[in-house]
């Protein structure tokens, strides 16, 4: 019996997975290369805004908006839908004026990517990142994706192989896992997804370090810290900032808390706000044991 | 502590971590001894505070030196072992009881001015001391009503309690303040009465009047009373140091910033605030 294609089995399957490895490693390589960035880039100007979009992209800085609005006095929510509560503050971004402006005719958190203003700001404040070399642009996600035209080539021909090898009477098995592999393998490449470059994300994590007061996990006074502060701790911490700032806000707005929540990690400490031990007021201040107020004061 | 001036500082709180770490004059904050972990991490931003010189003292809350029991061994270990990590030249704990019969109270209790409370006092601070590797200062407490069985006067009994123990003083301008005007009595008498000589530090805090009493509450501004108090007893002794103690409801930076400034200007220090 010949062999299927006139390829031994096991040669094709060695040379199979030999192309498959060398395929991913060369997708992995292009990768780094496509999202390395500009390394000299630099984070400190950016606004709250921008760091949230490369944090968590156009929702985060939507939200990292809404928490600088709050903060502010200019937005509050009726029902679901935002609602201005208050004049635009001075010095505020194109996003923001978006934001507030949306909000006179009560639209929902989730509706803000539709209003065209809003969008256009967000289209703005992503373009500016890209010429920065700190967002990774959709040309460039495109260009990651053609590697999963090469996963797709692979696919068809390990499909190709199994019905001639199928019709052929040839065992097939080993060709069940190069499938397997090759499937995922195209399936990842063709749904590569990346906002911020790999200089931004190393940029990101600092910036997490240097505002590590503004954590959730450190009840931060975002009376203290501002409007910019609060704007800031979303941005850098997620959705959970907000619900740490005003949680009937951001509850009522719909705020997804997940939403880059999963970077905010390493800067829990061991002050966290845990039962009264970080107020001098003796103890269970915050464990209902009568609150500070309560019984005469802290009185320490 | 007595030799240095620290000048004015601020009660270190992970919600203020952020605007006490960009105070650029600061040479002096307080954190909550309880809230540092004797081995594992120290609260974020407070290794930076460190580094930077600034001088981190470890206030107990928790102690209850006052109580009748003996104080918790575990606890003045904890204490000794957070002196250590912060390289703090004192600690501080309050004159008050938090716990008895192993039921925590949640709050600084007032213990009776009398001779059996002073003994008490003494001999839970003579343990305490035994084991810190820094001189002990005690801080009276604010107190809404006194005891039937108070043998002496405040005067009296703090000072019979500094000269026993050898402890130094955490004079809480603010508590002299709130515990003068709901006795009716005049601040200055038992400022004028106390060994400002041995005052460490001084606390300086905000509180508010509610059904005609005024309360301690570390959560309201500074009222403009205690901060001519403060220019009273620095121009009877000026303390080595000075800190505002805010607890929570925290302002915006600007309004802790002039705090810090109307104290500063109160006691002759340099401002903090840059």
């Amino acid at each position: 019996m010949q062999d299927t294609w006139g390829i031994p089995g096991p040669t094709f399957i060695v040379g199979f997975f030999i192309a498959l490895i060398a395929i991913a490693a060369a997708a992995a390589i292009h990768r780094r290369i496509l999202f390395r960035g500009d390394k000299n880039a630099r984070v400190d100007d950016l606004g709250p805004q921008q760091i949230a979009y490369l944090n968590g992209g156009d929702r985060l800085a939507l939200y990292a908006s809404l928490g600088g609005l709050r903060a502010a006095g200019a937005l509050g929510t009726t029902g679901r839908a935002l609602v201005q509560t208050g004049p635009i503050p001075s010095g505020v971004t194109p996003l923001d004026s978006a934001v507030h402006h949306a909000a006179s005719r009560q639209i929902r958190t989730r509706e803000l990517t539709d209003d065209q203003w809003v969008r256009s700001a967000l289209d703005d404040l992503r373009a500016g990142l890209e010429r920065r070399g700190l967002a990774v642009s959709r040309e460039t996600i495109k260009r990651a994706r053609l590697w999963g035209f090469a996963g797709g080539a692979l696919l068809l021909i390990c499909v190709l192989r199994l019905v001639a090898g199928a019709q052929n009477g040839k065992p097939i098995g080993f060709l069940f896992p190069a499938l397997f592999f090759t499937a995922i393998f195209t399936f990842a490449a063709s749904r590569t997804k990346r906002i911020a470059t790999t200089t931004a994300v190393t940029r990101l994590r600092e910036l997490r370090t240097e505002h590590g007061y503004l954590a959730p996990a450190q009840s931060p006074a975002y009376a203290t810290y501002g409007a910019a502060g609060a704007a800031m701790g979303v941005a850098l911490f997620g959705a959970a900032s907000l619900y740490a700032m005003d949680p009937a806000f951001a509850a009522e707005a719909e705020i997804q808390r997940a939403i880059a929540g999963g970077l905010s990690t390493g800067s829990t400490g061991a002050a966290g706000g845990s039962c009264g031990s970080s107020s001098s007021c003796g103890g269970s201040s915050s464990c209902g044991g009568g609150g500070c107020g309560g019984g005469g004061g802290c009185g320490g | 502590m007595a030799e240095t001036a620290y000048g004015v500082g601020i009660g270190w709180r992970p919600e203020i971590a952020g605007f006490v770490a960009g105070l650029p004059g600061l040479r002096f904050a307080e954190v909550v001894a309880e809230s540092v972990h004797a081995h594992g991490d120290l609260p974020e931003g407070l290794p930076a505070l460190l580094d930077r010189g600034v001088t981190v003292v470890p206030h107990g809350v928790r102690l209850s030196l006052g109580g009748a029991d003996p104080v918790e061994p575990q606890r003045v270990g904890h204490l000794a072992a957070v002196a250590e990590r912060l390289g703090a030249p004192l600690v501080s704990e309050h004159i008050a009881f938090v716990r008895a019969a192993g039921i925590e109270a949640g709050h600084l209790l007032p213990i009776p001015r009398s001779r059996e409370a002073v003994d008490a006092v003494v001999a839970n601070v003579a343990r305490t001391t035994a084991e810190l590797p820094v001189p002990l200062a005690l801080e009276p407490i604010a107190a809404l009503f006194d005891w039937p069985d108070d043998e002496m006067s405040e005067a009296d009994f703090l000072t019979e309690i500094l000269d026993r123990t050898g402890a130094l003083l955490l004079l809480d301008i603010a508590n002299v303040y709130a515990n003068a005007r709901n006795r009716g009595e005049d601040p200055l008498e038992l400022l004028d009465k106390l060994p400002l000589d041995r005052v460490a530090y001084v606390h300086v805090a905000g509180g508010a009047e509610h059904q005609g009493l005024y309360h301690d509450t570390h959560t309201d501004a500074v009222p403009p009373a205690v901060l001519d108090l403060v220019a009273e007893l620095c121009a009877r002794h000026r303390p080595p140091a000075l800190m505002l103690e805010r607890d929570g409801d925290y302002p915006p930076a600007a309004e802790l910033r002039s705090e810090l400034d109307a104290i500063a200007a109160a006691a002759g220090c340099p401002a903090v605030t840059g």
